[in-house]
């Protein structure tokens, strides 16, 4: 049973941030393609909205490694 | 999973694995930063001058971007210190491990100069279930959360001083934005902000290490995979240190940097 729980806590948080890093990409690289010139200003951006989003399925990951080994 | 090498000291348990290691990543900055500036030229500059150039100005574009060009200025060699420290950490624990094996007819406490890493109940136990007991001596630094934690709360200090002593009456100012009913969130974000920096990295890092153990469990038909992940590890090395660095300097500039409006 904690197997299924390490399981379902890294799939689902996988699943939202995938939905929510997609986002966050094809937004930027529509607005490269708009405005070429703002790539760099527009990468910073993404990068700090990537790690926000990206810290809870890591985070997840490691409760789920937690569940997992203990 | 290998076990860290903990001691007790005081109440406070001290994993020599991570001492160890942040002393080697100090030493291997500190050697790289002196190398760079000995023998400094203009006309005829060596290669690590010029990397550790290309490393000044990146980090000095990357600040840029968060505050005016005025203020960046003095947080070069913070932000240089940081990335390249953090970095040189998540890498450290890719190519080395050290491990120690216990023996399964060892019995009595597992002890380290004089300290007791593992009692003689838990080993008895181990070999009664028939675990695998080791220790490993080496990992990455920022594998550890007390390291990270460590680091974010340099950055958590230096927020609120520099607000404070030099935004004095906007920084107070705030709390209470932009409704003074979200006082309660705005100070919850004070302390989210820390534990997000220190539990990215540390998260980041610690789970490239587990699956970097658990692939090795796979024995020989690991190896391909492995060299994949390490690859991979390199580049997530990078962009957490680099995540670490904006982040930190996206915190400071929301508090010291006022836009009148």
């Amino acid at each position: 049973m904690e197997y299924f729980d390490a399981a379902i806590v890294i799939g689902l948080g996988a699943l939202a941030a995938g939905f929510g890093n997609g986002m966050i990409v094809s937004k930027t690289v529509e607005g490269i393609a708009r405005q070429p010139e703002a790539k760099s200003a527009l990468q910073t951006t993404m990068f700090i909205g990537v790690g926000i989003v990206e810290v809870v399925p890591i985070i997840g990951v490691v409760l789920g490694f937690l569940i997992f080994f203990t | 999973m290998h076990l860290f090498p903990v001691v007790e000291f005081g109440g406070i348990g001290f994993d020599i694995s991570s001492i160890l290691a942040i002393v080697v990543s100090c030493i291997v900055v500190m050697v790289l930063a002196r190398v760079a500036v000995s023998n400094l030229s203009v006309h005829n500059p060596s290669k690590v001058q010029n990397f550790m150039e290309w490393v000044i100005d990146f980090v000095h574009s990357t600040i840029a971007s968060t505050m005016p060009l005025q203020k960046a200025k003095k947080f070069v060699i913070l932000a240089t210190t940081l990335i390249v420290f953090i970095f040189v950490s998540n890498l450290l624990g890719l190519p080395l491990g050290f491990v120690t094996e216990v023996d399964h007819d060892h019995h009595g406490p597992v002890t380290f100069m004089g300290q007791e890493l593992l009692s003689a109940e838990e080993v008895d136990e181990a070999h009664a279930n028939n675990e695998h007991l080791a220790f490993a001596w080496f990992k990455s630094p920022t594998a550890d959360i007390a390291a990270t934690a460590g680091l974010a709360l340099v950055v958590f200090f230096l927020i609120h001083f520099l607000g404070i002593t030099q935004n004095t009456k906007h920084y107070f100012k705030h709390y209470l934005e932009p409704f003074p009913v979200m006082l309660p969130l705005n100070l919850l974000k004070t302390i989210t902000k820390p534990t997000t920096l220190a539990l990215r990295l540390y998260a980041n890092i610690f789970a490239g290490e587990v699956l970097i153990a658990t692939i090795l469990m796979l024995g020989w038909i690991g190896i391909p995979l492995l060299a994949v992940w390490q690859g991979f590890s390199i580049f997530v090395g990078a962009i957490q240190a680099f995540l670490f660095t904006i982040l930190t300097f996206v915190y400071i500039s929301e508090s010291i940097v006022h836009e009148d409006h």
